[in-house]
């Protein structure tokens, strides 16, 4: 079943055609791959989803609901997640504490009985740190939970900004360059929680330009260039692809 | 990696309550030691400094920058002081009112306000308050420029009459520890968080859900709220209220206070800020001609070198050498330079 349909989206920034036309659907517990040269419009698209650009044209459907033009946080308490490209984290704040922000949309009990420290209020606080705890200790980040985020090395950032995303329970993560300037250990790590986070029922979209980690990961991969879908299938069909090999990977890769 | 243990944090908590309590009794006890009503006064307008310099930190730990914390003190006391004066209310009706009547037009006015965060807010607020000012003066209703005279004292609780300075100072003392209780729930509650993320990165608070111009709204009510009821209380303590008493400097001084005391700490910032800013002044009257150059200077240092006000710097003292301070120095006149030549 399609939890995402991207339908005839055209995206244009002044005269220049960002996408053109682009549509694709992504199914429940899939993880798809969005890939193509620098300027292909990933994140553009990633933009679009996730409402911080409004589509020209098209349509964007997520459980049967239009979801272009709504606003941003909607669009979150819709449950689509999402990481940037650049790290975006409450640097300021320890480990812990942004954590239990990305936990926001999930309070239930009044505001003002927080601030009277009601006991449902108490427990539910309660219940939310150890949830926090829960999901620091899944993504290996329990020993740096008190650190500043803006401390933590630009690996660790991005597993944080993951594990924020988390904490949001998303049924759809879009993650944007997840493991770009990782070593190849970091990356086999990542790769490791993006399938475990998949394992939860989460279904992830990814921009990412380390081919082995697209190839090894996901399910299917669609291939953009120059604002034009190029090309979609599995990660065979992809390696295989003359349009892709010509537009993209480079005749040195393969 | 530095890891609180649990120990140290009871500790910790053990001497924040200590510390409280020491501050409380000092707060209470103080108007008894002190013989002049001079200082006596000086210390209630701590306490409004204070309240209104946390209405400026409440704004900013959202993310907006208001100079316009003085609006809705002003729309605060001219609430109360014609709820009492044309319609004959007690001030034990009229402030209640007052919160009711603020908090309704500062949704209005905040709706409009908060869309733009920015540059556009500071310079919307900073109008606002003039507008208000002039509105003030040229209604007759509202007693114009000359203002309005002989607004009573709060009506007298059971034995406490509001009479002298040593009460009005309970009274006040009161309303700030009041507002310090439930803007500390407030900050250490979801709503605070949630405010803190919005100010720290609004990108990433909206992906988690947060809807940055409904909480911006709320701290733009519950500040303006707040300011309207030190007005409130300014209003009977002053007896006397003109426009010009609300006019620019006091929002720049509020502003002040919290930056002074340590933009980061939402409460005992303002509180520092206002301390030092009220009697500093008084004490530099001596030499009265200059005392606005001293204190301007003053204040320059600090902003310049101490960017985490005084409360900031203590946490996290700079590690001064005479080479920092140089290059420093070097990179604001290079600044300077380019800021010349453009």
């Amino acid at each position: 079943m399609a939890l995402l349909e991207i339908r005839n989206i055209t995206k244009i920034f002044g005269g220049l055609i960002a996408l053109r036309d682009v549509s694709f659907d992504v199914n429940s517990s899939e993880i798809v791959g969005l890939i193509g040269p620098n300027g292909a419009g990933k994140s553009t698209l990633f933009n679009i989803i996730s409402g911080f650009h409004h589509p020209d044209k098209g349509r964007i459907l997520y459980k049967d609901v239009q979801i272009n033009g709504l606003e941003i946080d909607r669009i979150a308490r819709m449950g689509i997640g999402r990481i940037f490209q650049e790290p975006t984290l409450f640097m300021q704040e320890t480990v812990f504490e942004n954590v239990i922000s990305g936990l926001h949309r999930h309070y239930q009990e009044a505001a003002w009985k927080a601030l009277l420290h009601t006991p449902g209020a108490n427990r539910e606080e309660n219940n939310k740190r150890d949830k926090a705890l829960g999901i620091l200790e899944f993504m290996e980040l329990s020993s740096l939970k008190d650190e500043l985020a803006a401390n933590l090395p630009h690996g660790w950032q991005r597993v944080l900004a993951i594990a924020i995303a988390l904490a949001s329970e998303p049924d759809l993560l879009l993650l944007d360059e997840p493991v770009t300037g990782m070593n190849p250990s970091e990356t086999a790590s990542m790769i490791e929680k993006i399938r475990q986070i998949r394992e939860r029922g989460v279904t992830v979209l990814i921009v990412e330009h380390d081919m082995r980690a697209v190839m090894s990961l996901c399910d299917r991969i669609i291939v953009l260039n120059l604002g034009v879908k190029l090309v979609e299938g599995t990660p065979d069909k992809i390696k295989n692809d003359e349009r892709v090999i010509e537009a993209y990977l480079g005749k040195q890769v393969l | 990696m530095k890891l609180l243990n649990s120990s140290t944090v009871s500790r910790n908590s053990r001497l924040k309550l200590g510390a409280i309590i020491v501050a409380l009794a000092v707060l209470i006890i103080l108007p008894l030691c002190i013989e002049s009503d001079y200082i006596k006064h000086l210390l209630i307008m701590v306490c409004i400094g204070t309240i209104l310099g946390m209405t400026f930190s409440m704004l900013y730990s959202a993310g907006l920058i208001t100079l316009g914390a003085a609006a809705f003190y002003a729309v605060g006391a001219y609430t109360s002081t014609m709820l009492v004066t044309s319609l004959g209310l007690s001030f034990w009706a009229a402030l209640p009112l007052t919160i009711i009547i603020s908090a309704v037009l500062s949704l209005g006015f905040g709706a409009i306000f908060v869309r733009n965060a920015g540059v556009a807010f500071v310079i919307i607020t900073l109008i606002f308050v003039q507008v208000i000012v002039i509105a003030a003066g040229q209604i007759e209703f509202l007693g114009g420029w000359g203002g309005i005279m002989n607004i009573p004292r709060p009506d007298s609780l059971g034995p406490v009459e509001f009479v002298s300075k040593r009460d009005c100072y309970y009274l006040i003392l009161a309303i700030l520890l009041l507002i310090v209780v439930i803007y500390n729930a407030i900050y250490s509650s979801r709503i605070g968080r949630a405010w803190r993320a919005i100010k720290l990165s609004p990108n990433l608070a909206g992906t988690l859900g947060i809807n940055a111009y409904r909480y911006r709204l709320l701290a733009f009510v519950i500040g303006s709220t707040t300011a309207a009821l030190a007005g409130c209380f300014y209003a009977h303590y002053f007896q006397n209220i003109t426009p010009g008493a609300f006019a620019g400097w006091l929002s720049i001084y509020v502003q002040l206070y919290a930056v002074l005391g340590g933009l980061e700490f939402y409460i005992l910032g303002p509180a520092i800020g206002s301390v030092i800013m009220t009697f500093v002044p008084e004490y530099l009257r001596v030499v009265k001609e200059i005392e606005p150059i001293i204190t301007g200077l003053l204040l320059l240092i600090i902003i310049l070198f101490f960017p985490g006000g005084i409360l900031g710097t203590i946490k996290n003292p700079p590690d001064f050498n005479l080479t920092q301070l140089k290059s420093r120095l070097n990179r604001m006149r290079i600044s300077k330079a380019q800021g010349d030549k453009s």
